[in-house]
């Protein structure tokens, strides 16, 4: 034996391989060259007898043999099954309906509150939460809303007895987490609020907002500004910008409304923007130096700006709902799209 | 509130645009709501009338108009408007009239008749967008009259928001010093020197002022010789641009001098004043009022009134009465300029339902440094334009005069809350363009004394408002966002209940929303003895909203039931949300729940979805769909005890607990509850307490390590009567087995006539294995003798051994 005779017996077996017309001619064929009785452990068995000088040469060329020739079985195995596949299985239809358990979703407010949140963890806030039902010191006083302010109004506010109500804002977390903590403080607070307002296309009584509030040694209007950008980019899209209007709310000052420039038409002006290029998205502003008072900081120590915005509007805005009621009507038809 | 743009230009310069001065208000604080041009015609655009219509000959919807227009002849114009009648008078374009919409009239047919000019709407005319027909002219116009001389002298109106910290911009004057300071010019402030005449005023009127607190400030000046009657066109044109009718001159200049510098002002006719004199005080028991809008109203005894020697003439701050008024005979005028607390104007108006200009700019707060001004230019217009000699001096009661304020505004400090530099002579420049006077300036701080109509500026931070605001928010340096972490500062609580909603989600459930207060009804289906420990609103808004909900199972039944009322065949929901209730010490507590519904073949795929859902499946669903969750959230020795709830079918209720502590409950909806939506297949519910359920969502609880040798399985087909429930196999084969049985698992149940009737037929496959060695066949079998007699003696069951 030598390694010519071998190379000879593996092109014969490609060969014979390659003509195999069906599975029985192939199993035999198998059988003849790597079987147990086959040619290929004969082979092995005949390499004993070989001079040592030559024992590794033909013994790469018999693995050469094995590795060849058991690839050929498998190929022209495969070859063979693809040809004869459609007649095995002629009832098979690929165009049936998919079978799978459904995967259920998130309602679209947790959806968005999901997301800010997962923007705003990114930079280094975490989530706080309070209850619903509220002192009037914590939804109102702590955050300076004055004792005759008409946001208190019985006709503004869902009261409870005991002097208690449902928090009209997030806002109420900010003046609990502070109680409780020294800055430096950065938080975002999701959760739910009420306010006695008629439920119509853009009012819900019942409604979601996320705030957030970041206390330390010095933080300035223009470090909101900054993150308020950022944020604006990567809820609505990298061409999106904020800008800030000077406006009044208690609990901050100075205080300023937040718009976006409109992600839809990029700031040309469009229906989503009522033509301004611009929507309104947040209140925001450096909190005022009585909330910091009456949460136990020095406001000579520490700044700190706050924010808020309303989910549902937000909502309305990104997904283009066009009616609030919506989102609480449970329709699984109309949730199912978010 | 509405300011018309040539108005405001009698006291400021600014070089700009109207969009421009609109933005820069904006941006500082004062919001443009909107811009509104008025009057100014189309040059060409004339009043014409129509004087016959006739039908078009070809077109259904159109007329031919004969109009005059005053020109040499009359003109016959094609017209589709609805609202054109014979003797209407309308715009009427000419041929050769450009119009601002970008038409060019001109002499063309329309469906074969020629058209010799347009009678115009407004949107074709750019004064509004209205096209809902022609625009309608006075019939009192001569046909040619020019259109600008109707529509009168061209206004632009800009309508302001003002924020409730800034009354002092409910005026002219205060706008434009806001203005003042956005283009840096100087206020023009109306002159009011006034040329009194004999005798003193004193000697004609006495003011008395009860309460001082509610009534800081009152000013009387008498003016005689008055003549009434009707206020010249400019005045009444300005009072119209800003929304308030003109009624008789004396009332007009009040009204405009208010609108001019916030001072809200009431003319008496004096001779109908009983002894001609003033007494502010609080109402007499039983006392009313008839108001100038026709209504009479009692009169509570906190609120305040103007009074003369014996009845109530006005509500103070609010509205004057019907019987004092300035009339066509009234000659002598007790011009009355006062100041009232805000807080006391605020309750008055809200308590009578009444809102005025007057309540409106009073609840606010107006400057009480600004009576005498006020009443002084109100004298001056009087004097001028309705013929009156003022009487000398005023009757002035007040109480003692706030004292100026100062403020100190230190530069570090106002560079740490902008994060922008300012120089100290930038920032008390800024602060003087707002008439804030600067007593002195360092580096380290700038003291200014407040003026009396900035009330709001009580302290640094105002004043580094103000300065923002005016500098311009546009113009804060650009920083690098920063993420910054605050060391100890986690939210598990709330990644916990994110990862709660995502595994329910991933086990195919849609999540939910629903209000939290609703109305006790349906509540009280579900569990009528929880109605003593709910939450009530005291000032609910609706009828539907009136309790907070202490659970979530009825609003996802209700949910369900409106689905399957929309023809939806399947649901599969979760809500996440709070329910609240009364402790035993009767103050609310709340916790954070979750409920599950499901409804329909949500359990199965493909074809089979179309079969329908008996009880025990769905049960096998909702519990499934439990033990699955509770797997997920690595919950650990969880069990289900079988406990009915007032919602649950009988005999279909389960208390989830889970490490010894009750959590929730799952099972069926009853029949009669169901009933209330018309639901008549199986409904599976579940709800739980939140927290309970993600306790150990972080937890791995120790792991087991892969078995080395392989299990050996054995089969059992146990036949018995219905009555015998799978839990009991499992108790009683695992009592008997070894400790080499795995798993037990049930694999066939089977009812049929060949078993006899009352029997059925349950499978089950037993694991055995051991962890020192390969078990024998021989072994296995001797564990299933002992499983199978186990069985047999004590269910009983008959044993067919696969």
């Amino acid at each position: 034996m030598d390694i010519k005779e071998v190379e000879g017996l593996t092109a014969q077996a490609l060969s014979e391989l390659a003509g195999a017309a069906d599975g029985t001619a192939l199993e035999g064929l198998r059988v003849k060259y790597l079987g147990r009785n086959g040619l290929l452990p004969a082979l092995m068995q005949g390499l004993k007898d070989v001079p040592a000088a030559d024992k590794p040469a033909l013994g790469l060329a018999l693995n050469r043999f094995k590795t060849d020739v058991t690839a050929a079985v498998k190929e022209r195995k495969a070859a063979l099954e693809a040809g004869t596949r459609p007649a095995l299985e002629a009832g098979f239809d690929y165009s049936l309906p998919g079978r799978w358990p459904r995967q259920g979703r998130l309602h679209p407010i947790t959806q968005l509150i999901d997301r800010t949140s997962a923007i705003f963890r990114r930079m280094g806030f975490v989530v706080a939460d309070g209850p619903d039902i509220e002192t009037e010191y914590y939804n109102f006083d702590a955050l300076n809303t004055p004792p005759d302010h008409v946001s208190r109004d019985l006709g503004d506010t869902f009261y409870l007895p005991g002097g208690l109500l449902l928090r009209t804002q997030t806002s109420a977390v900010q003046a609990r987490y502070m109680e409780q903590r020294q800055p430096p403080v950065r938080i975002v607070c999701p959760g739910r609020c009420y306010r006695r307002d008629t439920t119509d296309a853009t009012h819900s009584a019942n409604f979601h907002q996320i705030e957030g509030l970041y206390v330390d040694a010095k933080v300035s209007l223009a470090d909101l500004k900054s993150d308020i950008d950022h944020f604006a980019r990567e809820l609505m899209g990298p061409a999106v910008k904020s800008r800030f209007r000077a406006h009044f709310f208690p609990f901050t000052e100075p205080s300023v409304e937040v718009d976006f420039s409109c992600h839809m038409c990029g700031g040309t002006g469009c229906r989503v923007c009522k033509q301004s290029g611009w929507i309104e998205i947040m209140g925001a502003g450096m909190v005022d130096p009585n909330v910091f008072q009456m949460a136990g900081y020095d406001p000579e120590n520490v700044t700190g700006y706050a924010f808020g915005m309303g989910i549902e509007r937000l909502a309305m805005i990104l997904f283009g709902i066009d009616d609030i009621r919506r989102l609480y009507e449970n329709d699984v038809r109309y949730l199912a799209q978010f | 509130m509405k300011i018309p743009l040539s108005w405001l230009k009698e006291y400021v310069d600014f070089e700009d645009t109207v969009e421009g001065l609109a933005d820069k208000l904006t941006f500082s604080g004062v919001e443009v709501e909107g811009i509104e041009r008025l009057g100014g015609g189309v040059p060409g655009v004339v009043v014409g009338e129509v004087l016959g219509i006739e039908k078009h000959p070809n077109a259904d919807k159109l007329t031919l108009c004969r109009v005059n227009f005053g020109g040499p002849a009359e003109m016959t114009v094609v017209c589709g408007a609805p609202n054109v009648a014979v003797g209407g008078k309308y715009p009427f374009a000419p041929l050769g009239v450009a119009l601002p919409c970008g038409i060019t009239i001109e002499k063309r047919k329309v469906r074969g008749v020629f058209s010799e000019g347009m009678l115009c709407a407004e949107d074709e005319l750019g004064i509004s967008d209205h096209h809902e027909g022609l625009m309608v002219l006075d019939a009192a116009w001569a046909p040619g009259t020019p259109l600008a001389e109707v529509l009168g002298p061209p206004e632009t109106v800009i309508e302001v928001e003002i924020t409730p910290n800034r009354p002092d911009c409910l005026s002219l004057l205060g706008l434009a010093r806001e203005v003042a300071a956005l283009y840096g010019t100087k206020v023009k402030v109306p002159d009011t020197t006034l040329a009194e005449s004999p005798p003193a005023v004193e000697k004609a009127t006495s003011v008395v002022v009860e309460d001082l607190t509610d009534c800081p400030r009152y000013t009387a000046r008498i003016l005689q010789d008055v003549k009434v009657g009707s206020s010249p066109d400019w005045m009444k044109r300005r009072l119209e641009a800003a929304g308030i009718r003109a009624i008789n001159n004396i009332v007009d200049i009040t009204n405009y001098v208010m609108l001019e510098c916030g001072q809200p002002l009431h003319a008496f006719d004096q001779k109908l004043l009983a002894e001609g004199r003033i007494v502010v005080r609080h109402p007499k028991p039983g006392e009313k009022i008839l108001t100038l809008d026709g209504v009479e109203r009692a009169l509570e005894p906190q609120m305040l009134v103007i009074a003369d020697a014996q009845k109530p003439l006005a509500i103070a701050g609010v509205m004057g009465g019907e019987h004092s008024g300035i009339n066509e005979s009234t000659t002598d005028v007790l011009l009355e300029s006062a100041n009232f607390r805000p807080a006391s104007v605020r309750a008055t108006s809200k308590k009578l339902g009444m809102l005025s200009d007057a309540s409106y700019r009073f609840s606010r707060g107006v400057d009480s440094e600004l009576a005498e001004f006020g009443s002084r230019r109100a004298a001056k217009l009087i004097c001028e334009l309705a013929g009156a000699k003022v009487l000398k001096g005023v009757v002035d009661v007040r109480s003692e005069p706030r004292k100026p304020q100062t403020v100190v505004c230190r530069p570090a400090r106002l560079e740490a809350l902008l994060g922008l530099s300012a120089t100290p002579e930038d920032i008390a420049s800024l602060f003087e363009s707002l008439e804030l006077k600067v007593r002195r300036h360092s580096p380290e701080a700038i003291e200014v004394e407040v003026p009396s109509f900035r009330g709001d500026l009580t302290r640094e931070a105002d004043l580094i408002e103000e300065y923002a605001r005016i500098y311009g928010l546009k113009k804060l340096p650009p920083v690098r966002p920063m993420a910054t972490i605050v060391p100890g500062a986690d939210d598990k609580p709330a990644q916990a209940q994110a990862r709660l909603r995502a595994v329910l989600a991933g086990l195919g459930l849609q999540q939910i929303m629903n209000y939290s207060f609703l109305a006790d009804r349906l509540l009280d289906l579900f569990d009528k003895d929880g109605a003593p420990a709910r939450v009530r609103l005291a000032n609910p808004l609706t009828a539907e909203h009136t309790v907070m909900r202490d659970a979530l199972l009825p609003q996802m039944a209700e949910t369900i039931g409106l689905n399957v009322s929309r023809q939806v065949s399947e649901a599969a929901f979760f809500e996440t949300g709070r329910i609240f209730r009364l402790g035993p010490d009767g103050r609310p507590s709340e916790e954070d729940h979750v409920a599950i519904g499901l409804f329909g073949p949500v359990g199965r795929t493909g074809l089979d979805r179309f079969r329908a859902v008996d009880e025990q499946e769905m049960f096998l669903w909702i519990k499934g769909l439990w033990e699955q969750a509770a797997a997920a959230l690595n919950l650990r020795a969880v069990k289900l005890r079988p406990a009915d709830r007032p919602w649950s079918a009988p005999g279909r209720g389960m208390e989830i607990v889970v490490d010894g502590a009750a959590v929730g409950w799952l099972g069926l909806l009853k029949a009669e509850i169901a009933k209330e939506w018309r639901i008549h297949e199986p409904v599976g519910l579940l709800e739980a307490g939140a927290k309970p359920l993600v306790k150990d969502i972080a937890t791995i609880h120790g792991l087991t390590p892969l078995p080395s040798y392989p299990s050996i399985r054995r089969d059992a087909a146990l036949i018995m009567g219905l009555d015998v429930r799978h839990e009991r196999v499992l108790e009683v084969a695992r009592a008997a087995a070894p400790p080499e049985l795995e798993k037990i698992e049930l694999f066939d149940i089977y009812q049929g006539k060949n078993l006899g009737p009352g029997r059925k037929s349950m499978a089950y496959a037993f694991t055995y294995r051991s962890p020192r060695g390969t078990l024998t066949d021989e072994q296995a079998n001797g564990f299933q003798q002992l499983v199978n007699a186990a069985l047999k003696a004590q269910l009983p069951a008959e044993i067919r051994e696969g």
